[in-house]
């Protein structure tokens, strides 16, 4: 083989290794260990915090929904018996039917409405800034005070709502009666969460480039038709991502419910988280069935979780 | 064939360096070594793994295979700041929150060097580099060239053994980079350090390194001087890379008849001396630089037909592409003056001494010493 | 045989300016009567969603028979403070605000700290492990603290914790999308800058303070102001963890005035808007910066 390398080392010593490999893994090795040492000071404290108060309560939860018994008092092992006795069990149909229900309702509203703000909104030139403040304002309020906020608007005597029914002169509403409590829940939850979203869209809707709107509009596409084919199409992921999000927010829903109506009237109201407080904290003896809710609820949220992370890994929308 | 002879112990050396990621090997058997003061170029394309050789040195990233050795010792386990050598980054890497002064005597505080002597550095640093004026500024205020002088004066006030030099100079434009190349070789010139320049530019690596190391698909090609790279490129990717336009390679076979080897292309051309007899038959390429092509006569001997497809004027000079009888093409370097025009029918002569011969898999074939 | 289009009839120069500026002004016109139309619906928009507010900061000023009265008074005049000193003299409510100030402060500084360590670590560093554990991030994020409750006060009354302020502190740490935030803005700071610091003789834990940390700050303080806002509203948690009058957090203290205590909307009125006072006033003071940067970092993209 022609040598017409002229590496400048010594003749022979190219490729030549002056250590065995024997001390080359022992060093290697001590470099190594002291990376991953250093990898987990920093990770450590904040992981330690994940294990302890997140990943053991999961597999704690697990493990509480096979026992029966009194957080306090002592507990057996029942197996599986908690979830086959769930759908009988007092509350817990009423509870997961509840949640369901209430989701289905709030969700969409909230999405669309924010949505349809944060097409007006991203549009205006000047002064926008005080709208969106405003909008995004009940966000920021506590779910106990959003509550409290709504007792007042809701009350049939000197509510807001009746006040407004009235002077058009219809008759007043009794609003967290069993017929509309759910339902003024969901709006509730409305009112407080599509200015956060509202606020989501409008970044996202900034985002998109502005080339393609201008080449419709000389294609001569109206407002709508730019929406409806350019627009959607674009954000159809972060729609997929917000409705995910939104909904495993939903089903969270507990203090609003515990402040506005106690969970009623009688169970109207009463949703899952409210349940398991209720099993655990009002009763003696419930504790493996709070769990086992809990679990369904856990897993609802891990499985559109999943779902989540499986778009988002997926094709890039368009590019 | 010769070797540079290193008289002092090299200042770097790299045994049978390689690095993978997984399964992929983005570097492999690479030896070297390097002399101290030497201006080293690690020149080829992009992904050809020499800025990830240059990492390796550093210490930013780790050897798969391999030993290096920084001023005679082992540095594979060290951390970057223990190796002695500064790096000069492509796009600068300046601390965005610190003003010029406070970048140029970071390193320095670092290793816990006295304030005075930090000044007095960074001071000598910025006068040599001309930054005195920007020293209380922050890194956003400058231009371009202001910050590479920036990056590299943080380099040089460590005095390290070695220079790192990233591609230091292509994100400037293009009459700066000229500028500052010639700043880079007056600053080589002084300071007299040790340096290692990554760069794709060939011209760069050409007028600026003593020598140069072609790299192509994590594998040396070829080391030598700027002038051995150019006349005695070690194989078809050398003879391209190096050199604009890049050497013509006209594709062909050889073959054994009567006693005699030919090269036969779309000419038939003896190959005597050309090539050593243990060379079998097979395809093979000549190869011959656009300047060594000479026009000629019809009559004159050796001389074959070609046609002129295009004439690009480059001020002194003129290109022209040509093509053979069977449609190889040529390129030509020709005086501008030249009289000579797309169509025209012209004849060339590729003097014998400058051919070069590459075997089938692309390997520079030696002359045979007559 | 008529040619398919004809060519215009010359126009001279007066006439072409003067088509311009009809054009112009017809697009300037449209413009604005595009603009007005959308200040009108969000106008009507925010109303209704800012109009409730003004109905109970209204109804906090009433006493407690100018509440029920009809037709509503719209204007509170001569406001009746008599609910708020009831609030703030007679119930818990300043002990609850400083619990919460204090709660939600402790949160955010040792999760700012916390997080943008775990998030270095994450992104900058190579250890075994590392994708396992951001990927045990990612799909545990979105399990929310009201799911954990059976295990969690077992552990904290466990630990000897319950009624502590720790107990309030300590499980909020464990919500990784501050990690998870950090790691992306940490990611996105320039390579050679940290291999620069390397170089230059910085260890680890240097670089991290005194090259990322300075470099994240837009980051640090969206992370900040999600995680106190969270914080302040957190209410299920701090509901079953402590028991004692002196812990109780502004949420689960307004949630006792509603169930115990009667109907007394005055002070439910006044609660309400005093507990909004300290969120008006943070989030008026970052306005700007905080629209912007709550979603540069809400976004996945």
């Amino acid at each position: 083989m022609a040598e017409t390398v002229a590496t400048g080392l010594a003749a022979g010593a190219a490729g030549r290794l002056r250590l065995s490999p024997a001390e080359h893994r022992r060093l290697a090795r001590r470099a190594r260990l002291r990376r991953e040492l250093t990898g987990w000071i920093f990770l450590g404290p904040m992981f330690l915090c994940f294990v302890v108060f997140l990943l053991l309560p999961v597999i704690g939860t697990v493990w509480w929904s096979m026992r029966s018994g009194s957080i306090l008092g002592g507990t057996q092992f029942v197996g599986l018996d908690n979830f086959l006795q769930l759908p009988g069990v007092v509350g817990a149909g009423a509870a997961i039917r509840n949640t369901l229900v209430f989701a289905l309702l709030s969700v969409p509203l909230i999405l669309v409405g924010a949505l349809a703000i944060a097409l007006v909104l991203a549009g205006i030139e000047r002064g926008g800034s005080i709208y969106r403040f405003l909008v995004y304002f009940p966000v920021l309020v506590p779910g106990v005070v959003a509550a409290l906020i709504w007792l007042f608007l809701t009350n049939v005597d000197f509510g807001l709502f009746n006040e407004v029914r009235r002077a058009f002169g219809a008759l007043p509403v009794t609003w967290l009666g069993a017929d509309h409590a759910l339902t003024v829940l969901a709006v509730l939850d409305v009112w407080r969460n599509v200015g956060y979203w509202a606020m989501f869209f409008v970044a996202a809707i900034i985002g998109l480039p502005t080339e393609l709107y201008q080449a419709a509009e000389l294609d001569g596409a109206s407002a709508f038709a730019r929406f409806r084919h350019l627009t959607l199409p674009l954000l159809r992921r972060i729609i997929f991502f917000a409705v995910i999000v939104a909904t495993i927010w939903g089903l969270q829903v507990f203090d609003t419910a515990l402040v506005l109506t106690n969970g009623g009237p009688g169970t109207a109201t009463t949703t899952v988280i409210y349940r398991v407080w209720l099993y655990v904290f009002a009763s003696n003896n419930k504790v493996g069935f709070a769990s086992a809710i809990s679990l369904v609820l856990i897993v609802a949220i891990l499985a559109l979780t999943l779902v989540q992370m499986r778009l988002l890994r997926g094709r890039r929308g368009v590019d | 064939m010769n070797t540079t002879a290193t008289q002092r112990a090299p200042a770097i050396e790299l045994l049978e360096v390689g690095k993978s990621y997984g399964k992929t090997a983005v570097l492999s058997g690479i030896n070297l070594a390097i002399a101290p003061g030497e201006f080293i170029a690690l020149l080829g394309p992009s992904g050809c793994g020499k800025s990830t050789l240059l990492k390796l040195i550093a210490g930013l990233e780790e050897l798969s295979d391999g030993e290096i050795y920084v001023g005679g010792r082992l540095a594979n386990y060290l951390k970057p700041s223990d190796r002695d050598v500064a790096m000069v980054f492509q796009n600068y890497a300046l601390y965005p929150h610190m003003t010029v002064r406070e970048n140029l005597g970071f390193p320095l505080k670092m290793s816990g060097v006295a304030r005075e002597e930090v000044r007095a550095k960074v001071e000598s640093a910025a006068a040599l580099l001309q930054l005195g004026e920007q020293l209380e500024r922050y890194p956003d205020e400058l231009s371009g060239g202001q910050r590479q002088r920036v990056a590299l004066g943080r380099a040089i006030v460590r005095q390290p053994l070695a220079f790192l030099m990233d591609e230091p100079l292509s994100n400037l434009d293009a009459l700066l980079r000229v500028e500052m190349r010639t700043e880079l070789v007056r600053l080589h010139k002084r300071v007299g350090r040790t340096t290692i320049y990554v760069t794709h530019d060939q011209v760069e690596a050409m007028t600026m390194a003593n020598r140069i190391v072609l790299l192509h698909k994590g594998l040396i090609q070829q080391v030598g001087t700027p002038a051995e790279v150019y006349a005695a490129p070690a194989n078809m990717f050398v003879a391209t890379f190096v050199g604009s336009p890049p050497m013509n390679l006209i594709a062909g076979r050889i073959e054994s008849s009567g006693g005699q080897r030919l090269f036969r292309g779309p000419f038939d051309l003896a190959l005597d001396g050309l090539a050593p007899a243990a060379l079998g038959d097979g395809p093979a390429t000549l190869g011959i630089r656009p300047e060594q092509v000479a026009l000629v006569g019809a009559g004159e001997p050796q001389a074959l037909p070609a046609s002129v497809e295009l004439v690009e004027r480059v001020g002194p000079d003129s290109f022209v592409l040509a093509h053979l009888a069977d449609g190889a093409a040529l390129n030509i370097r020709v005086d501008a003056a030249t009289p000579i025009r797309e169509g025209d029918h012209v004849f060339v002569r590729l003097p014998p001494a400058r051919l070069r011969l590459f075997d089938a898999a692309g390997m520079a074939v030696a002359r045979e010493r007559a | 045989m008529a040619q398919a289009v004809e060519a215009p009839a010359a126009l001279d120069g007066a006439d072409l300016r003067r088509i311009a500026a009809d054009h112009a002004r017809i697009r300037r016109w449209r413009r604005r009567r595009n603009e007005l139309a959308r200040h009108c619906v969000l106008a009507l928009v925010t109303f209704i969603l800012v109009a409730p507010f003004y109905y109970v900061v209204l109804a906090s000023l009433k006493n407690g028979t100018e509440i029920f009265s009809y037709p509503p008074k719209l204007l509170p005049i001569p406001p009746y403070f008599g609910n708020y000193e009831k609030l703030l003299w007679d119930t818990g409510f300043l002990r609850w605000m400083f619990n919460t100030l204090f709660v939600a402060g402790a949160v955010t500084t040792l999760k700012i700290f916390l997080d943008s360590m775990a998030g270095y670590a994450l992104a900058k560093i190579d250890f075994t492990g590392k994708r396992a554990v951001f990927l045990l991030m990612l799909i545990l994020l979105m399990v929310p603290i009201g799911a954990l409750i059976v295990p969690l006060w077992s552990l904290v009354s466990g630990l000897g914790l319950t009624n502590t302020y720790l107990a309030l502190i300590l499980p909020p740490l464990a919500n990784p999308l501050g990690a998870i935030l950090m790691r992306q803005f940490i990611l996105g700071l320039p390579r050679d800058l940290e291999n620069a610091a390397r170089l230059d003789g910085l260890g680890e834990f240097a670089i991290y303070w005194r090259i990322v940390l300075p470099l994240i700050k837009p980051g640090l303080v969206v992370l900040a102001v999600i995680i106190f806002t969270d914080q302040f509203m957190s209410f299920i948690w701090p509901l079953i963890a402590t028991t004692s009058d002196d812990l109780q957090l502004l949420t689960v203290g307004v949630a006792a005035l509603r169930a115990h205590g009667g109907a007394n909307y005055g002070l439910w009125s006044a609660s309400a808007v005093m507990s909004l006072v300290p969120v008006g006033i943070f989030f008026f003071v970052l306005q700007r910066q905080f629209l912007a940067r709550s979603l540069a970092g809400a976004l996945k993209q």
